[in-house]
């Protein structure tokens, strides 16, 4: 053991006696000269940015990794932008109604409800919504459903000449000469 | 070994003075890089981009000490990037040859200089199963001498961390000079 111990100790002291020569340092000097001229004269903005950000990480790999994370973490930011921006402008694109108009022809219908409104001081809000296709549907097969009954009142009243004047002389009692049959 | 005047000069962006400092910094940046690479050509390459870097980062040096520990530091770093480059061997085979060199030069006077191609071959052969903070804390605490306050600066690692390290090395190289020599 002592004899390994002297053996390493040996082999310690020759390596750390003989010094590595470097001989002339005139060409590490020109070659060291002509890179800092070249950098200083193809000055890159995005280079000195990456210097100026990440110069304080000498170890290369910790330098390369920040650079990639944060240009990955920039290139996420960008697409999660463009996504909500077209969800902006989809959602902008869609048709909207506005309530308002239908509230006030309900109003016509409930004058008492508009009175007290007005006396005192509520105001009806303007809403808007938004209907579904589902309900635009039923609204058109309402209105189709309720032309095709009045259609069919009509022809029955028309076929029958004595309902008929019965019908027009009670509207011109009631005065509702507007609805011509 | 690098007095504050010349740095001093540097920073103002004189590089005919940059050129004394790279003069004498590169002898013993080019010593620790071989110790830790074992290969001169590399070696070199990790000195020039030594070089490089001080210049840019300069103004961070207020004295002549911490110029030092900061140029290990580069060196060090660098010669990180280098080892995990290589690709790991598992086939290296032992050179009788280096081995019959060592045993020649370790049985005459300790003093004997050796060429730069002999001392690759040693160090290569004596430090191929350490890792980079094995190697480097090997180094700098058999071959170059730094205290271990020092040596935690350099490399960052603790001082519990730095004697397993060394141990670990000292170690591995024994097994080998037990088994060859």
């Amino acid at each position: 053991m002592e004899k390994s111990d002297e053996k390493l100790d040996r082999v310690i002291n020759l390596l750390r006696n003989t010094k590595p020569l470097l001989g002339s340092t005139v060409d590490i000097e020109r070659e060291v000269i002509n890179e800092i001229s070249k950098k200083h004269q193809n000055r890159l903005v995005i280079s000195d940015i990456i210097d100026f950000l990440f110069g304080w990480a000498y170890i290369g790999w910790v330098r390369r990794s920040l650079i990639t994370a944060s240009v990955l973490l920039v290139v996420f930011f960008v697409w999660q932008q463009g996504i909500i921006i077209k969800q902006i402008n989809y959602l902008s694109s869609q048709p909207v109604i506005v309530e308002s108009e239908a509230r006030s022809y309900l109003t016509d219908f409930s004058g008492n409800k508009m009175m007290l409104f007005k006396l005192f001081g509520n105001k009806l809000p303007a809403q808007n919504v938004t209907i579904s296709k589902k309900q635009m549907d039923t609204l058109l097969e309402s209105v189709n459903d309720l032309q095709t009954k009045y259609k069919d009142l009509i022809d029955l009243i028309e076929e029958d000449p004595e309902l008929k004047k019965y019908i027009e002389n009670k509207l011109t009692e009631l005065n509702r000469t507007k609805i011509k049959l | 070994m690098t007095d504050l005047k010349l740095i001093e000069e540097c920073r103002s962006g004189n590089l005919e003075n940059f050129r004394k400092l790279i003069e004498t910094t590169s002898p013993f940046a080019f010593s620790v890089a071989f110790r830790m690479l074992g290969e001169e050509d590399q070696a070199k390459d990790v000195v020039q981009e030594t070089m490089i870097t001080v210049w840019q980062k300069l103004k961070k040096i207020n004295s002549a000490k911490a110029y030092k520990t900061w140029i290990y530091r580069i060196v060090i770093n660098k010669c990180y990037d280098q080892l995990r480059k290589r690709k790991i061997n598992p086939e290296f085979s032992v050179n009788e040859n280096t081995w019959k060199l060592i045993s020649d030069k370790i049985s005459v006077e300790p003093s004997t200089e050796m060429e730069n191609s002999e001392t690759s071959m040693i160090i290569r052969i004596l430090t191929n199963r350490l890792s980079p903070k094995q190697k480097a804390v090997f180094v700098l605490s058999d071959l170059e001498q730094l205290s271990q306050d020092e040596i935690s600066e350099i490399t960052g690692i603790s001082k519990s961390g730095i004697k397993a390290n060394l141990h670990y090395a000292r170690k591995s190289i024994s097994v080998m000079v037990e088994k060859y020599l």
